[in-house]
């Protein structure tokens, strides 16, 4: 298990679950996540990843192990409370919007604990903000884009101020600009909000921007965890967990190791790889396209 | 058949959208009532030309009105063939179909007509108030009148459901269409039979997964709507004005004056 260096968050100790059919889901998951991380759990279809999230919401309970939040053991928790401390987004936004407007479906948590009206209103506004959905509140649910439902699902949950924030692969089903789109989004609620972002998904691209931590599983296993370069510095065991390195990692990678390129370490964004090769190439290309393209 | 399900229309501005839904939906509901209860032809039938002609007036194009009329409407056709050959005794043709003689009477088709008028005028009175109302004020409002909670709540959910169902059953169709699923009538009747069972798992499968979510958010049993603001006068007056019409033309045309 890996240390963080805030107060654990989210706490998960040898977790086994199986479902009634006998499959055996997760076997003996270790999992910690520090207050205020980003932390993506990596994993192909059929890891066990999305068993985790729900276990990690309660909607599952382990067959052995524990899990604790905030130190305090899930099955301790209320509800009521729980739930103002985790918030659990579904893959697909179209399960969890229910009410027939954005607002009504944003307001659905805030109503659930009690507050007064005013209070209600006021985090519905709050949250659209967040999301960047300020203009959608009276709209129906079915007239909106899925990236907007995505958004709108996501205000939903921020509706109930959690201090932390689980997402099934919040990427799944939008095009690329939309992927990074969200991806930046829960980076700002993570590092200007402080709110710690737990995020379930196999797209491997983006993550070296976001995550603090990286999991990666297969079949029920945690095989790695740790920092997004010391996960990728492995890429046999990205294999093994049929996953991949980055687009530019997997490029650089193979000119390394097959061409020779004397590449130092390994760049996982393009902004590292473009520093990278651009050490390798003599200043004088530069100077002469450079002044090619201004003639 | 999503545009047929479609409330756009409720979301544009015009004099019957700016009235509280509470106030509409009790008109909508006596009109309804009477409409159900009329004995004879011409007061459903007022009320449904009269809310044709609202609609047309609101610019809701014909093609979609009549479109979400028709089912109803084929519905009470068929009640009406049903008793123009079975009730009554006063003869009016006979019709001779495979050697079965069949009799068309008078009664049953005043009957028929009844039951016609009746649909036409209830259809027609909800499918206005679909049309200048949003469902989620109809469910507040019904909330509003007590209503019980158990089949608000239930509306309100199918009303959100529908249309991801429909989506889905579209996706599911073509898939089946470009793979020749509706080439010739066993194949049709076979895919139409996978595709509704389809639905119905996908269904159920996306109602746990919305459970869940709404568990996520405390959810206990109850969903909770905003509390309901005051009816303002102009909007008491208007509904009040509008009871007393549909009540004054129910009492002309059913108590025999016309």
């Amino acid at each position: 298990m890996n240390d963080t260096s805030n107060a654990p968050a989210i706490r998960a100790n040898g977790v086994v679950f199986s479902y009634e059919e006998g499959t055996r889901a997760l076997d003996g998951v270790d999992f910690l996540c520090g207050a205020g991380e980003f932390v993506a759990i990596l994993a192909s279809n059929g890891s066990g990843k999305t068993t985790l999230i729900k276990l990690l919401v309660a909607l599952l309970k382990p067959e052995r192990g524990t899990v604790e939040i905030d130190g305090r053991d899930l099955r301790s928790y209320p509800p009521k409370d729980l739930y103002q401390k985790v918030g659990l987004v579904l893959q697909n936004a179209r399960d969890q919007l229910f009410a027939a407007t954005v607002e009504e479906d944003v307001a659905f948590g805030p109503r659930n604990l009690g507050l007064h009206e005013s209070e209600v209103q006021r985090r519905v506004s709050d949250s659209l903000r967040s999301v960047g959905a300020e203009g959608l509140g009276g709209r129906a649910i079915h007239h909106l884009s899925y990236g907007e439902q995505k958004r709108v699902s996501i205000a939903g949950v921020l509706a109930m101020r959690p201090s932390i924030l689980i997402l099934d692969e919040p990427t799944a089903g939008l095009d690329p600009a939309g992927e990074i789109d969200m991806l930046r989004l829960l980076y700002r609620l993570n590092r200007q909000q402080g709110i710690t972002v737990v995020l379930a998904t196999h797209s491997v691209d983006m993550l070296p921007l976001f995550a603090d931590r990286i999991y990666v599983m297969k079949h029920g296993r945690v095989l790695q965890s740790g920092p997004p370069r010391e996960v990728f510095a492995d890429p046999e065991m990205l294999d093994r967990a049929k996953l991949r390195l980055p687009h530019i990692a997997h490029l650089l990678h193979e000119m390394k190791h097959r061409d020779g390129v004397p590449i130092d370490g390994l760049p996982l964004t393009v902004g590292e790889a473009r520093r990278k090769l651009l050490d390798l190439i003599p200043p004088e290309i530069f100077y002469r396209n450079g002044a090619e393209g201004q003639a | 058949m999503f545009e047929l399900f479609s409330d756009i229309f409720a979301g544009r501005d015009n004099l019957l959208r700016r009235i509280d839904a509470r106030a509409k939906l009790a008109v909508a509901a006596l009109a309804i009532l009477l409409s159900l209860c009329s004995s004879r032809p011409p007061f459903p039938l007022l009320i449904a030309f009269s809310c044709l002609a609202a609609t047309a007036a609101i610019r809701v194009p014909l093609s979609h009105a009549l479109g979400r009329l028709l089912f109803p409407l084929l519905v009470s056709a068929f009640l009406l063939l049903l008793k123009l050959f079975m009730i009554g005794s006063t003869e009016i043709f006979t019709v001779h179909v495979h050697g079965v003689t069949l009799v068309a009477r008078e009664e049953g088709l005043y009957q028929g007509i009844i039951i016609m008028a009746r649909v036409a005028g209830a259809v027609s009175v909800m499918m206005l108030l679909s049309y200048v109302t949003a469902a989620h004020e109809v469910f507040l409002a019904l909330r509003w009148m007590r209503a019980p909670e158990e089949i608000v709540d239930l509306a309100m959910l199918m009303y959100r459901h529908i249309f991801t169902l429909i989506e889905q059953a579209g996706e599911v169709a073509v898939a089946q269409r470009v793979r020749l699923g509706y080439a010739g009538l066993s194949r049709t009747l076979g895919s139409a039979g996978t595709l509704a069972g389809t639905v119905i798992i996908r269904s159920l499968e996306q109602s746990v997964r919305t459970h869940e979510a709404m568990i996520a958010r405390c959810y206990d049993g109850r969903i909770p709507f905003a509390p309901a603001k005051a009816v303002q006068s102009k909007d008491r007056i208007s509904a009040l004005a509008a009871v007393l019409v549909v009540l004054i033309l129910f009492w002309a045309l059913e108590g025999g004056v016309v």
